[in-house]
């Protein structure tokens, strides 16, 4: 990843640096989306909420609470909890969902003001950091915590965070800021405009809600957390056009004008809703920062309950997310659990090539790539390993943890197709679990997309 | 263990030519309970009126992209606000954007309609054709398709996609057939 972009501090995004800061950009987007996904994944949005009862009633009962008594607590308990549960998984979701829009978004941006967007083998290495933000702060592979919150809503933060050398050279301190320079220049000069192929509306590549955005309160009505109107893909063509796909970035990530964090200490303020913590002109879809202080402020005040009845619950996270590692390696995992990993990353990886090759190709070739590549990829292949290999449990270090993805880049070698290594990597997959044999004439049907590296980056 | 075998060009235009199969007397494929346009075609084969069929002539998928050719993918969980405006009606292979059959308890999550019955939409569109086609159309065995519950016993197990959850479910303070209701009038769930 480029790390460190504005060498010199806050030097001005000119047309000479343009195309570096837009691909800088591309890959602040691209980080996001593993370490949201990962958090996403470490969630069961479903949990057993008779076995969530149960377990309430007891530990009611032996404090003495009459059981009738306490069984109206543990339904009432354990169906916030299931609301929350999935409530979480749906936002984090939704932003995810956001967050490949922006990544296709600033793709455009390049293709348009620079050529090619470089997306395969862009993701980060965990830990990592934010591609040129000051001050750096650890970006993560984690499992849903508060801690994990707040380093999400350090990523979206409308504010700049405080840092004891900010009197040093200065990068970007708030995402908004960094596109911000992006859009000066582009204000101020006179740009040439490409005309290569990009990813744009009106060809339903783009979808601001769907099931997995969704959850239910607790009558089990549907709660949809994105709206229609929030934003969109969008043909960069023009000044007008380039602006407009940044605000959109800009404004469902940070709000049009939230106050971010507390400070001192990265406090997250859990006073009620304002317009600012809106991203929509209706007011109904929360921006990506408040969407994260909305799951963080909510765990507060329920987690409150349970630690009112002092029946040992401490963090009611243990309920229903999963205890996957920080940062896993796939060093880390048993020789049985290596091939379904390389598979899963190979996948992971092949949507990126799949998403490039969207920037090659235009017309119903590339309408064929993205809804039968990238989409089946995501929900049909993605999705559906990271939920099965989870099922898998490791040791190390003494500790019983739960396989998850480690979203590493594969390296599709140069002797064949990267589809042909993916079934080759699927059939070695499948010979030590069986389980994900459902998932072989999906990969199968994915396009044949070679894996080419760009030919007109800067 | 079932292995697979690199092709170029999979299922999209080229490569090899399909293994030919076997013919068979054809029935129309649709995507659910009374969506049957002609007598009979139905996936018990005894219906006896247009719009009365118990349940899909279509591939039983689960999810989007997975339905096989023109007017077989059901819809509602996925896919952009015309794909889910057009439920049992998508013009190509792989182009549905939810799965078939389509249980009562499915809404959209996109557009206007936001909240309302999949089943609902594609019972209209139906009817629609068949009044263009000048043809009479029966009741469907439930007025507003089958409840998930009762596509579970019959299909031995019944999913369709989705990380949220069970669409017909209770927290402890709702009736899920009161949930399915409100859909059924018309009402956004």
């Amino acid at each position: 990843m480029t790390q460190d972009f504005f060498a010199k501090g806050a030097d001005p995004v000119t047309p000479d640096n343009l195309g570096e800061a837009i691909q800088q950009a591309i890959e602040i987007e691209i980080a996001t989306i593993p370490t949201y996904l990962y958090t996403y994944y470490s969630i069961n949005r479903s949990p057993d909420q008779e076995a969530i009862k149960t377990s309430i009633i007891e530990k009611l009962v032996a404090k003495g609470r009459p059981p009738i008594e306490a069984e109206e607590e543990a339904i009432d308990l354990s169906a916030e909890l299931m609301v929350f549960a999935n409530k979480a998984g749906a936002l984090i979701m939704s932003v995810a969902i956001e967050e490949m829009l922006h990544m296709a978004l600033s793709s455009n941006l390049k293709q348009a003001l620079a050529g090619m967007p470089d997306l395969v083998g862009k993701s980060p290495v965990f830990p990592a950091t934010l591609a040129g933000h000051q001050p750096p702060f650890p970006i993560n592979l984690a499992k849903l915590s508060q801690d994990q919150l707040i380093t999400f809503l350090k990523i979206e933060s409308p504010t700049d965070l405080p840092d004891p050398r900010m009197l040093k050279t200065i990068n970007y301190t708030t995402i908004g800021k960094f596109y911000q320079m992006i859009i000066d220049c582009i204000e101020k000069n006179d740009l040439k405009y490409l005309d290569g192929p990009q990813l744009i509306e009106g060809k339903a590549f783009y979808a601001q809600n769907n099931i997995d955005t969704v959850y239910y309160d607790k009558k089990h009505r549907p709660h949809f957390t994105n709206m229609d109107d929030s934003g969109d893909l969008c043909h960069v063509h023009d000044k007008a056009s380039a602006i407009k796909a940044i605000k959109c970035i800009v404004d469902q990530g940070e709000g049009f004008d939230d106050k971010g964090l507390i400070q001192p200490g990265d406090r997250v303020n859990c006073t009620a809703l304002v317009p600012g913590d809106f991203d929509d002109p209706e007011k109904k879809e929360l921006s990506h920062f408040e969407k994260f202080v909305q799951i963080y402020c909510t765990y507060n005040s329920l987690n409150d309950r349970f630690k009112n009845l002092d029946i040992g619950v401490t963090d009611m996270y243990d309920y229903f997310v999963v205890n996957v590692a920080d940062n896993p390696k796939i060093e880390h995992y048993p020789a049985h659990v290596v091939p379904v990993a390389n598979l899963l990353n190979a996948i992971y990886t092949y949507i990126f090539v799949m998403i490039e090759d969207c920037y090659r190709q235009s017309g119903n070739t590339q309408w064929e790539i993205f809804m039968f590549g990238i989409h089946k990829s995501m929900i049909f292949i993605l999705n559906s390993i990271c939920g099965d290999i989870m099922s898998l449990k490791y040791t190390r270090e003494g500790k019983e943890y739960v396989v998850a993805p480690t979203f590493n880049d594969y390296k599709f070698d140069d002797k064949s197709r990267p589809k042909a290594q993916m079934i080759d990597l699927f059939n070695k997959a499948v010979a030590v679990f069986p389980k994900i044999q459902y998932l072989g004439q999906r990969i199968h049907d994915l396009p044949d997309v070679p894996n080419v590296s760009s030919i007109n980056s800067f | 263990m079932a292995t697979i075998k690199y092709s170029p060009e999979g299922n999209l235009c080229g490569g090899p030519k399909p293994t030919p199969t076997p013919a068979k007397v054809p029935v129309e494929l649709h995507v659910c309970m009374g969506l049957n346009a002609c007598k009979g075609h139905d996936r018990l084969g005894t219906n006896n009126c247009a719009g009365t069929g118990i349940c899909a002539t279509a591939e039983r998928h689960n999810c989007q992209t997975l339905n096989n050719c023109k007017g077989q993918g059901g819809c509602g969980l996925y896919g952009d606000i015309e794909a889910q405006s057009n439920p049992g009606n998508n013009e190509c292979a792989w182009q549905g954007s939810c799965a078939v059959p389509i249980q009562a308890e499915r809404f959209r999550t996109l557009g206007p309609e936001r909240g309302k019955s999949v089943w609902l939409q594609a019972r209209k569109l139906f009817e629609e054709r068949m009044k263009k086609a000048n043809r009479n159309v029966g009741p469907s065995p439930y007025k507003c398709g089958p409840p998930q519950a009762l596509l579970v016993r019959w299909l031995d197990g019944y999913d369709s996609c989705g990380n949220s959850g069970d669409k017909s479910c209770s927290f402890g303070f709702n009736n899920p057939e009161d949930n399915a209701k409100r859909l059924c009038e018309g009402k956004r769930e």
